[in-house]
């Protein structure tokens, strides 16, 4: 439970918001970097953390992040002619650089220097890993390029995409490290679906559906470890990470890729659903890029030039009850990414918190609320939240068998540390 | 035609949702298994809850042999004796409070008892980030058998936070 105060600390992201400060002090996904694939291409509009802003790419391949509208009279920039080093508005040809600065006002005389004075908002944007990253917050404490190991490795190696998902982005994290839904929700998928099938890890998962749970706090976040028995005595343990605000590991399947998500508010009703899917050591094969294009594994399939999904709540998720009753899915709704989605969706677009009944095992959603709550606090007396160190961007899920007595944060280490071409751990 | 979960999942429809409660209080009993939890307990104890109750394992260091009862194991704050299945059979929740390093092995007769009468177990460790892992694992070696749900949290808030999640 969350009492209202609370939750609207922790859901409100826009500007000026303590959360959305947050957000703002890290490099956030903006949008893939297909989204403007060449120079001069088309500018695409993008809402992030409750602000209009619209990215570009100029005449040099300078990549801009600035507020859609004109200074002039307000128009969308995205009607803008993107010519000769700057975006120029098509309404009275107001032209703007990279920077947002203004470059030309047609109807002024040149020497009045009148478009000096004109300045659109506008933010750092960056391309990591097929990703374009935008710092939003104050220039003085833009910190280093995102360490994240998914973005770092060769592109060959990984593969991201997005999907619009219509509610507040603390639902979305909330199903992300709820593991124990997961026998539930997402039960008739694990054994079929191409980037799960086979691990020797889903034998001890579909053989002890009630797994015992460790919550432990890492630098950037928590760390939340299932464990169920394995042979001899020892424990299958399966660790996702957390790292602040908003990113997660899922533990690995054998040799399958690793995966996870960042939920990133558009505003504070709707998010940016990221998921990748990454190798550390390997190319991604072919049939894996084509199961991530299919929509398979964490993905969903989107419709076709845009990144709402395909099953969405205009047509009820294309819910098959008899899919349902016959087992195949739990829910009624085919795929992982959709199940998801769909039940968080249902809770309405900020769902209260102050009706709901946590229970022993939500204590993974109690601690990334208490570490959330306790961080904005921190933050201000000054301090830096976690998860802007990069080495707290540089970790591991991992998938370990352990002996009985050993904390995972002491006999999985290493494994929790990203390092490059060092093979995951995984079972 | 609007399909019914984009009409029932819009913020205007989440004001619909019944105003009523959906839950009672539970029943949870909060045990400290050493002197220092017993300190942070104590401090717990002065605020408002609902269904909480705090005890302490301290004061009985030895273990009941197999066969004796568990009768007079478990005490209550002010130092009263009480009945540690008595207390139990009526719970909800039994959250055990550990310091790392100290010994936890009141542990396994509270788990004993809870599992006896299928009450969930949670187990809090305080300190367990300021401390060596070999030193928390033996505090983790007593608690694991006997915890669903683990938590080693470095600030001694959280058992507050998540007394009240629990709506404790
Ligand atoms: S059982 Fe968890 S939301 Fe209903
Ligand atoms: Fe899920």
């Amino acid at each position: 439970m969350l009492r209202k105060e609370q939750n609207d600390l922790l859901t409100q992201t826009g500007p000026g918001t303590p959360m959305g400060r947050m957000f703002r002090l890290n490099w956030v996904p903006a949008l893939l970097a297909e989204e403007l694939p060449e120079n001069e291409c088309p500018p695409v509009r993008v809402k992030l953390l409750s602000e209009r802003l619209l990215a570009w790419r100029d005449t040099q391949g300078r990549y801009a992040l600035t507020d859609e509208f004109c200074a002039h009279r307000g128009i969308s920039l995205w009607f803008g002619r993107n010519e000769d080093n700057g975006l120029r508005c098509p309404y009275h040809g107001w032209k703007y650089d990279h920077t947002g600065q203004c470059i030309d006002v047609p109807s002024e005389p040149e020497e009045s220097g009148f478009c000096k004075k004109i300045k659109l908002k506008s933010y750092p944007l960056i391309e990591r890993g097929g990703i374009l990253w935008a710092y939003m917050g104050p220039p003085e404490l833009q910190p280093p390029p995102p360490a994240w190991e998914f973005v770092n490795v060769p592109r060959e190696q990984t593969i991201t995409t997005k999907r619009s998902q219509e509610c507040n982005w603390l639902q979305a994290l909330e199903g992300g490290i709820d593991s124990s839904h997961v026998s539930f929700l997402h039960r008739g998928d694990l054994n079929t679906d191409p980037m799960f099938k086979g691990a020797k890890g889903n034998q001890y998962n579909l053989s002890d559906s009630r797994p015992f749970f460790e919550v432990v706090e890492s630098p950037g976040g928590l760390y939340i470890g299932a464990r169920r028995n394995a042979e001899n005595g020892n424990y299958y343990w399966r660790i996702t990470q957390w790292v602040m605000p908003t990113f997660t590991m899922i533990p690995p399947r054998g040799d399958h890729c690793v995966h996870g998500h960042f939920w990133i508010p558009m505003d504070d009703e709707n998010c940016w659903t990221w998921s990748y899917d990454y190798h550390p050591t390997r190319s991604l094969k072919e049939s894996e890029v084509n199961a991530v294009r299919g929509g398979k594994g964490i993905h969903v399939t989107t419709i076709p030039g845009t990144f709402r999904p395909v099953q969405n709540k205009d047509n009820d998720y294309l819910v098959d009850r008899a899919a349902q009753k016959a087992g195949k899915t739990y829910s009624g709704v085919l795929g992982f990414g959709m199940q998801d989605a769909s039940v968080q969706e249902s809770m309405g677009p900020v769902v209260d918190r102050s009706k709901e009944n946590l229970v022993s095992t939500d204590n993974g959603i109690i601690m990334m609320r208490h570490r959330l709550l306790r961080t904005l606090k921190a933050m201000e007396n000054g301090e830096t939240p976690p998860g802007i160190d990069l080495a707290h961007q540089r970790v591991r899920s991992a998938a370990v068998v352990l002996p009985p007595d050993q904390p995972f944060k002491d006999a999985a280490k290493e494994a929790m540390i990203a390092k490059p071409g060092v093979a995951p751990a995984t079972v | 035609m609007l399909s019914e979960s984009a009409r029932m999942s819009s913020a205007a429809e989440a004001r619909f949702r019944i105003d009523a409660p959906n839950s009672r209080p539970r029943t949870i009993k909060v045990i400290a298994l050493d002197q220092p939890s017993e300190r942070v307990i104590k401090d717990l104890a002065q605020r408002q809850w609902n269904s909480a109750t705090f005890f302490t394992a301290t004061a009985f260091g030895d273990a009941p042999r197999k066969g004796e009862s568990f009768a007079g194991w478990l005490s209550d704050l002010a130092g009263r004796t009480k009945n540690l299945v008595e207390e139990i059979n009526g719970a909800d929740l039994v959250v055990m409070v550990a310091k790392a390093g100290e010994n936890a092995q009141a542990a396994s007769i509270i788990g004993e008892a809870c599992s006896l009468k299928r009450v969930m177990t949670t187990a809090l460790v305080l300190g367990g980030n300021s401390i060596s892992d070999e030193v928390l694992s033996k505090t983790l070696a007593q608690l694991r058998p006997w915890s669903l749900m683990l938590v080693i949290a470095s600030a001694e808030e959280y058992i507050a936070d998540m007394l009240t999640a629990l709506r404790a």
